[in-house]
């Protein structure tokens, strides 16, 4: 009967067929053998696929990870952790700074000035050296040329919103400025001003008012006068300058010389509004670039930011391939509109060119990206021939592959790196992670607003504990909100004692006492309240257990609540609607504080939701913005430090740790000058990056022994 | 006839202006914010909340919006907000390569499910009968995860080979024959598992049918008038057992969108599902409105083959 036959056989030949296919797939073994090119190819696995390969346009981390390879920055970072010269040779850091001559101000010895007088007189205090203010001396000496701006007139205009008619216009501002002093420094020096009054009288700056050079034809105008002298005529103002040599010879992949206009325009790139780039706060306090001549380019900042030079890490656009010429010529070849056109349209975001180590060759949606070598890389190209970014979106998948050795790196696990640690194929690494997780207390509301009471809550939590069960031992004890590789992190400060007796002392002298049911109370009001965090991260659940039980020890009443991420942060945190939650942070190497601590960051939406308010903090933060100096940067990280882990806004529980895992076949490899090659185990820097040479990573055919490892 | 393919051409293009209000109200009302304009991250500024929220029309009402995406998308020009590349170009890519997955799938479904179950069927009750029962209810029970893991972590382990992805990785300049073969190979493991379950009911099904239709009467005629009893279960009962598969053959086209996202996503297989599901992750709205649509599309016209096909086969459907 043909109907039962056909039945039968076919799902019999449609098996076979699939199964046959068997026999022509290559084994990993022939893979390799046959195959000498994979050994020069590195394939780092990822879970996800970049979004566009363009410096400016994206910040997600696989995007990034792919264009470290393919661009190139101004500087980066060494094994330090301190700053170190790529495209740029090298760099210097000095200030020009202003104020206005304030004629109503009289000078100790002088009187009332014009400004040739007052320039002369500065002039002359620097040469005598007779200052007695060591501070004074300081800055005076650093002075290197004095010159005065005569007065000049200008008018600006402003949109005004009437809030009577709810219309918008713009309101004339004329600005008759008077004469100003121009210093140009050989260095930074943020107490300039401070020191230069005890040369020019007490209140010679604070006494300049700006408004009084203002004027307006219009009624709105007049009224809105005050509130624009600060920013049109501030009494006296700091421009930091960053001026880079560039190393000259250095080329994009497409053999063009990367020059002083490629950084500008950069730079013009981010800030163009078209391109909707999530980078541009960053360049905010940047008031001009300058291009000095074809190798030097100038920055020049509105105000004293420091922060500010680690964003010239960022990699350099090539500017005659993404110029509004070039755009037009690409809009018009795609038929696009030339209006709406802009760099995120561009084809150069699928295939990109800079000036890093890698160039770039081809890119597979959710498949691959694959980058070349390049062979003209002014370090000397890299030892590996190729380095491919493979999209496997499931991490035990990517663990199968690793073993299996078509992948060289994947994002490992703390307990798949326990499974791999024995096993003589294989290195592993770990290190302190950059992140920190906390509880976090809203001092906005009772008993929170009690030092005594926060560190009492902390001490009843014993952190060595959730390190050692919840994180498995991958993880370490923090004190504060610095990075714990960093110089900034205070090594002084002793994490709080796990100590649940020292704590319901604390809270006896808060005037919480314990009743008979166990509870603690005070005027007969319990202690309750919710600790809250997002659900779908298993570790902070367990923490959120382990805290609820640790505080009913001391006879708190504490609930918990877990809320879907979106709706935990955007009813929850940002509307400062809770009691306490738990939380992490991803800190970068810079110690700038000011949004998570400032006081001026505790409105809704802002990110300092816990309402943490100390003025010692409030101008530490900004000394340490506004400080170019690293030794005075770490001293007042320290003391902010120490604030905080005294105030205890957060119990800080714990940085995590990063792991990797390698081949152990691949190893340095180190080329000296007469020729000789050396080998060397792949080792991680002090501050934990193991892949910081990972351009003279190379992959052996057989494991090599070093006579270094015991 | 003419009048039901109008009538019913009317009625889809009704349920499906529907499916795009309450699909486009409840994306836009989920929480979560798109990745560009996440609020939790640092870096970004209230302006530029701002600025992306005005580029991607998010301050306007939603009304607004919603005719802003349909005017876009009827037009072709609706662009992902993760990549700015066209979503029509990126789901067409996509789905050629769900394809070849999906008709394999289906294949094996289809070609294994009805000899396992006309066999169950004519020798019901029998040790035979009773393993396949087991076994589908084991299929049916057992996620298609672990499922997978547990063939991924076999296959890899005993047999050495690559399972991973559309090819072997770097397989590069083999001769033809090898690189079909490699295709075929690697599509073997996620269709077989997107197979599984569909087997497993799909067998159940035709078992049910089967005796159904054996209990009829002119079952027991044609046995009765001394017919050879291959040609009673093949000729009289298969042939009338089958009409309700008929419809199902239709309702599986929307499978080619939903059916894959977890096989894809483990066997970083670059199909239509995974990327409907990254969508999701990012909230890129206009690839998760896109899909949702087409699926919709999809849904509505498989329902309408199948209504096609019902009528063609069963000679008592009159329209």
């Amino acid at each position: 009967m043909t109907i039962r036959r056909v039945l039968i056989f076919a799902p019999i030949l449609l098996i076979v067929v699939l199964l046959q296919s068997y026999f022509w797939v290559p084994t990993y073994e022939q893979q390799t053998r046959g195959n000498p090119a994979r050994l020069a190819e590195y394939i780092a696995g990822s879970i996800g696929d970049a979004s566009l390969l363009n410096p400016i346009l994206t910040a997600d981390s696989a995007s990034s990870n792919i264009q470290d390879f393919v661009f190139e920055g101004l500087i980066d970072r060494d094994e330090q952790l301190r700053f170190r010269g790529r495209l740029a040779k090298s760099w210097e850091v000095f200030e020009e700074a202003f104020f206005y001559v304030n004629p109503s101000a009289s000078i100790p010895g002088l009187g009332k000035a014009d400004p040739q007088t007052l320039a002369a007189f500065v002039k002359d205090a620097q040469k005598k050296n007779h200052a007695t203010d060591p501070g004074l001396k300081n800055s005076l000496k650093r002075i290197t040329e004095i010159s005065v701006l005569p007065p000049s007139t200008f008018s600006v205009t402003r949109p005004f919103k009437d809030p009577n008619t709810d219309t918008q216009e713009t309101i004339e501002i004329r600005v008759a400025a008077p004469a100003r002093i121009k210093l140009v420094l050989n260095g930074v020096d943020p107490d300039l001003f401070q020191n230069l009054s005890h040369l020019l009288g007490k209140n010679y700056f604070e006494s300049f008012h700006g408004k009084d050079y203002l004027s307006s034809p219009s009624q709105h105008g007049k009224e809105k006068l005050p509130a624009y002298a600060e920013e049109l005529l501030p009494a006296t103002e700091h421009n930091p300058i960053l001026l880079f040599h560039l190393r000259p010879g250095v080329r994009f992949h497409d053999g063009h010389t990367v020059e002083a206009d490629d950084v500008k325009f950069t730079y013009e790139a981010i800030m163009n509004p078209k391109n909707l780039s999530p980078r541009i706060s960053d360049y905010e306090p940047v008031k001009t670039v300058q291009v000095v001549d074809p190798l030097t380019v100038k920055i020049v900042y509105k105000r004293l930011y420091s922060p500010a030079i680690g964003t010239w890490g960022m990699g350099i656009l090539p500017q005659h391939l993404l110029n509004s010429k070039a755009l037009e010529k690409e809009a018009l070849g795609l038929g696009k509109d030339l209006k709406t056109f802009s760099m995120r349209q561009s084809t150069f975001n699928r295939r990109p060119i800079g000036s890093g180590p890698f160039k770039f060759r081809e890119w597979k949606s959710d498949q691959y990206i694959t980058l070349d070598r390049f062979d003209d890389y002014w370090e000397g190209p890299p030892n590996y021939q190729r380095y491919v970014f493979r999209i496997i979106p499931d991490l035990l998948t990517q663990e199968m592959e690793f073993y299996a050795g078509t992948i060289d790196s994947y994002g490992v696990q703390p307990h798949q790196v326990k499974r791999l640690e024995k096993d003589p194929k294989f290195q592993s690494f770990a290190g302190t992670a950059f992140g920190y997780t906390y509880i976090g207390y809203n001092m906005r509301r009772k008993p929170f607003d009690d030092p005594r009471v926060r560190r009492a809550l902390g001490m009843a939590i014993d952190v060595d504990k959730i390190i050692q069960y919840v994180l498995y031992g991958q993880g370490e004890q923090i004190t504060g909100p610095f990075v714990k590789q960093t110089d900034y992190y205070n090594h002084h400060i002793q994490p709080l004692p796990y100590d649940p007796k020292g704590a319901l002392k604390l809270l006896a002298a808060a005037g919480w006492q314990r009743n008979k049911d166990g509870w603690l109370e005070k005027n007969g009001r319990r202690f309750k309240f919710t600790l809250i965090t997002n659900s779908g991260n298993d570790l902070r659940k367990a923490i959120l257990a382990i805290a609820q039980n640790a505080w009913k020890q001391i006879g708190i009443d504490v609930r918990t609540d877990l809320l879907e991420w979106s709706v935990f942060i955007q009813e929850r945190v940002n509307k400062a609607d809770f009691d306490a939650l738990i939380l992490g942070w991803q800190m970068g190497i810079e110690p700038d504080l000011y949004q998570i601590w400032h006081s001026s960051q505790t409105h809704p939406y802002q990110l300092n939701f816990v309402n943490f308010k100390n003025q010692e903090a409030d101008d530490l933060i900004i000394k340490i913005r506004q400080e170019y100096t690293h030794d005075r940067q770490v001293e007042y990280s320290h003391r902010l430090h120490e604030i905080i882990a005294k105030e205890q806004p957060y119990t800080f529980l714990y940085v995590g740790k990063w792991t990797a895992v390698l081949d152990k076949r691949i190893v340095i490899k180190d080329v000296d000058d007469a020729g000789n090659i050396r080998y060397e185990k792949i080792k991680p820097t002090q501050t934990g990056n193991y892949a910081f040479y990972f351009n003279k990573w190379i992959k052996l055919p057989k494991a090599p022994n070093f006579m270094d490892e015991g | 006839m003419v009048s039901f393919i109008g009538r019913s051409f009317v009625q889809k293009i009704i349920t499906l202006f529907f499916v795009s209000i309450v699909s486009f109200l409840i994306i836009h009302l989920a929480p979560g914010k798109p990745s560009q304009v996440d609020p939790m991250n640092p870096k970004f500024t209230p302006e530029m909340v701002e600025r992306f929220s005005k580029e991607f029309h998010l301050d306007k009402p939603l009304y607004v919006q919603y005719v802003y995406f349909y005017q876009d998308l009827f037009t072709g020009k609706t662009a992902s907000w993760k990549d700015n590349q066209s979503v029509l170009k990126k789901i067409w890519e996509r789905f050629l390569n769900s394809l070849p997955l999906f008709i394999v799938g289906t294949l094996i479904t289809w070609t294994l499910s009805f000899p396992v179950g006309i066999r169950s069927a004519i020798f019901r009750e029998g040790v035979y009968d009773r393993t396949a029962t087991f076994l589908s209810y084991l299929l049916i029970s057992i996620p298609g995860f672990f499922f997978a893991y547990v063939l991924i972590i076999f296959v890899v382990t005993r047999f050495h080979v690559p399972v991973i992805g559309m090819e072997t990785f770097g397989i590069g300049d083999a001769s033809l024959p090898y690189i079909l073969m490699d295709r075929i190979w690697h599509m073997l493991l996620p269709s077989v598992l997107g197979a599984t379950g569909g087997i497993a009911v799909l067998s159940r099904y035709v078992r049910s049918q089967m005796l159904e239709v054996e209990g009829q009467d002119y079952i027991r005629t044609a046995r009765a008038k001394g017919l050879p009893p291959e040609q009673v279960h093949y000729k009289h009962a298969l042939r009338n057992a089958l009409l309700p598969f008929v419809t199902m053959f239709g309702l599986i086209l929307p499978g080619l969108i939903g059916g894959s996202v977890i096989i894809e996503s483990i066997f970083s297989w670059p199909g239509m599902g995974r990327m409907a599901y990254e969508a999701i992750l990012a909230r890129d709205y206009p690839v998760i409105l896109t899909v949702n649509f087409v699926s919709a599309v999809l849904v509505l016209a498989g329902t309408f083959i199948s209504d096609l096909l019902y009528l063609i086969v069963d000679p008592r459907i009159r329209l």
